[in-house]
């Protein structure tokens, strides 16, 4: 897996790196063509973009440089631009990760339900692409079955916290008393627009302005929330009606500008307080708007601090999901393992089945007056003693296999038993 | 006093009050807001017992002298910081009004205790001119904590700075409206007393009825007075200056204004002091 996320890079990079669903779909149609033989799924959220693969035959480093190149050049970013920057992983660590992040162990705000369906879509997203193979999909059908693991066996999602809500009971708590004579405005009709307006409803009856590109969705956004929808030239008239911005816009470049700010929005609100939430990536609003009199702008970068108590707040529950993601790992790096042992396993079977069946023939040709009663008994007898003769060299099977592909022991069977590959 | 109750009590119970609030910036156990809360009504009990001995011995009384007057201003500040404690409980408002209150407890230990010449003069306009100035200098004094905390706040917010640990203050919503109508209210209260106190002077009854002007106390009344109604136009005519950060510069500057009248009274209250000319008592603006 190689990648970045709100860890150790920052909204810059992240931004230039991230994918929406569509370009996330074509980028890996790409890749497909480019690498048949590879599995991929990538994960691009607000947080985090992650390439996860998996492949044959290539060592580590040269796989892990292959998969920077790729993601780098779709993108069309330097190496020196990220040096130090991307997190590389692999084999167990991908593992652990992976689980990590769908249980939302690992997201800004640790206990999110978001990133749960991010994952989720990710995985169908390459689905659709046919990048997914055995190894990926087990990968991500166990990282899902994880999460909801940690998600019903301890309270830390007991209370939906995202980074909108946070960022509504921390930071628009601080500068408004009350949400209900208040105008809040939405620029964008995204999945994070709608979640941040679920918990400003939940915090007061503001009154809800919707601006979108995408008259239909916007219209249907501000239809739900019982709100007002703009056409998009109405942007700087709503900015300069608005007490609350809440931005989740997929633009390239900033909408707002200083520049811009200044002459259509500034002049016309009179220092009157402006609290904006810019939940996009890359951002909507330019960072000097937030110079502006009157203007607290924060970003997902800023919110860093207010997510960090929520992590405190959780941390009595971390332990436990951390121990549900550590049992998930080992079992399912087990069960991988295990699984390269299933030749050998089948072969030492056979082995001993066909000279099974050839003795029990052999018996009941010297003993024609068996009955049929008394046959079977023999045969079960048979079953039993080649059971019981197979269950200590697959149970050292099983037991070596949780520290990994027992390599040696495989070579010894192969060569005890006459096993052929 | 000889129920035993005298200002170091109560100063006492807000000193107390005021340490476990800054022990709040690091614990945040429910128990140390009851704690506060308990500990800081005993010293509004003692602090109004007090205040009520006082009458008992002095008719005057609450506002017969400068020392009555300081008192009574830190009663009411301390009441309102009891209001504001059940209307903003988990908010850290006590590190800035508990402080005022004993600067005014200090105050009053400084002040002169000689019976003001106000409740010589007729005493309805001496009673009301009292009540005025020192309601007046507690919307000072909040308008300008309010605006203090406003700039705080705001600043922690611009910078991004931590705003649910520690230091817990109202939103600035709430702020820029206290802010804002303690402007209003100081405007009110200082030009009440003021003008209560010329019209207490042209009443005063066989007296010369010039107004002093030259009088420090007069001239800084006056100074804070002309300020306050400036900073009004300034806010009817200028919208921004409607707004959180502007009002609250308005109001830190009626604070100065509001400082150099405290001082001026502690230090040289000359028209409060001087002599009548029959030698009765002592003339009151």
């Amino acid at each position: 897996m190689i990648g970045c996320n709100h860890r150790g890079t920052g909204l810059d990079v992240r931004g230039r790196l991230t994918f929406d669903t569509q370009q996330a779909a074509e980028a890996l149609h790409t890749w497909r063509s480019q690498f048949p033989e590879t599995e991929l799924v990538l994960l691009s959220t607000c947080n985090r973009v992650e390439l996860y693969a998996a492949m044959n035959g290539e060592s580590k480093a040269s796989a892990t440089n292959q998969l920077i190149d790729t993601l780098l050049d779709y993108r069309q970013v330097s190496r020196q631009e990220i040096e130090g920057r991307l997190l590389t992983l692999a084999g167990s660590d991908v593992v652990r990760h992976l689980y990590r992040v769908a249980s939302s162990l690992d997201s800004m705000v640790v206990g999110e339900p978001q990133i749960l369906a991010q994952v989720k879509q990710a995985y169908q997203n390459a689905q659709a692409q046919d990048c997914i193979g055995p190894l990926l999909h087990e990968l991500f059908q166990s990282a899902l079955s994880t999460a909801k693991r940690v998600t019903g066996e301890t309270t830390l999602h007991k209370h939906r916290v995202s980074i909108p809500s946070v960022a509504i009971a921390e930071l628009a708590n601080c500068v408004f008393e009350t949400f209900d004579d208040k105008h809040a405005l939405v620029i964008g009709a995204g999945e994070m627009a709608e979640e941040t307006l679920r918990y400003l409803r939940d915090a007061g009856r503001a009154r809800i302005h919707v601006v979108n590109r995408d008259a239909e969705r916007g219209q249907e956004l501000a239809k739900k929330w019982s709100g007002e929808y703009h056409a998009w030239d109405q942007l700087w008239a709503q900015l300069v009606h608005a007490d609350l911005a809440i931005s989740t816009t997929s633009a390239d470049q900033p909408l707002v500008t200083a520049a811009a700010f200044a002459e259509h929005v500034a002049p016309e609100r009179y220092q009157r307080p402006l609290f904006v939430l810019d939940l996009a990536v890359p951002c909507d609003f330019e960072r000097t708007v937030g110079d502006a009199l009157g203007v607290y702008l924060y970003s997902l970068d800023d919110l860093n601090d207010a997510c960090e108590k929520n992590r405190q707040a959780r941390a009595a529950e971390l332990p436990s999901a951390e121990n549900i993601v550590a049992q998930e790992t080992d079992r399912f790096l087990a069960n991988l393992n295990h699984r390269a042992t299933a030749p050998v396993i089948t072969g030492l079977r056979q082995g001993m089945e066909r000279p099974k069946a050839a003795e029990l023939e052999r018996l009941f040709r010297r003993l024609p007056t068996l009955d049929e009663a008394a046959r079977q008994e023999v045969e079960q007898f048979a079953d039993r003693l080649v059971n019981k003769m197979l269950h200590p060299p697959l149970e050292s099977l099983r037991n070596a296999s949780k520290n990994g592909t027992p390599h040696s022991l495989l070579e010894a069977l192969k060569r005890l038993f006459f096993l052929e590959d | 006093m000889d129920s035993g109750v005298n200002m170091l009590c109560f100063s006492a119970s807000y000193a107390l009050a005021l340490i476990l609030e800054f022990s709040g910036l690091w614990n945040r156990l429910r128990l140390r807001r009851f704690a506060v809360l308990g500990i800081a009504s005993a010293g509004m009990v003692a602090h109004t017992w007090f205040l009520g001995q006082r009458v008992a011995h002095a008719p005057q009384a609450p506002l017969a002298s400068h020392q009555d007057w300081y008192l009574l201003a830190a009663w009411v500040l301390a009441l309102v910081y009891l209001a504001a404690k059940f209307y903003h409980p988990k908010s850290s408002m006590g590190l800035f009004l508990l402080p005022a209150v004993l600067a005014l407890v200090a105050g009053a230990q400084a002040a002169s205790m000689t019976p003001l010449a106000t409740f010589q003069a007729p005493r309805l306009w001496g009673r009301i001119h009292g009540v005025f100035l020192m309601l007046g200098t507690v919307a000072v004094l909040l308008g300008f904590l309010a605006g203090l905390m406003y700039l705080i706040q705001s600043h922690r917010l611009k910078h991004k700075l931590p705003t649910g640990r520690g230091l817990r203050l109202p939103s600035l919503e709430w702020l820029e409206r206290v802010n804002s109508r303690a402007l209003v209210a100081a405007t009110v209260l200082v030009g009440g007393g003021f003008f209560t106190g010329v019209i207490s002077r042209l009443a005063h009854a066989g007296e010369k009825n010039f107004i002093p002007w030259s009088d420090p106390i007069v001239l800084s009344l006056a100074a804070m007075l002309i300020w306050l109604v400036v900073a009004e136009l300034f806010r009817l005519v200028y919208p921004a200056a409607r707004r959180g950060r502007k009002v609250a510069y308005l109001t830190v500057a009626a604070f100065v204004f509001l400082l150099f009248v405290l001082v001026v009274m502690l230090l040289q209250d000359t028209l409060h002091t001087l002599p009548l000319v029959d030698g009765v008592g002592e003339v009151g603006l």
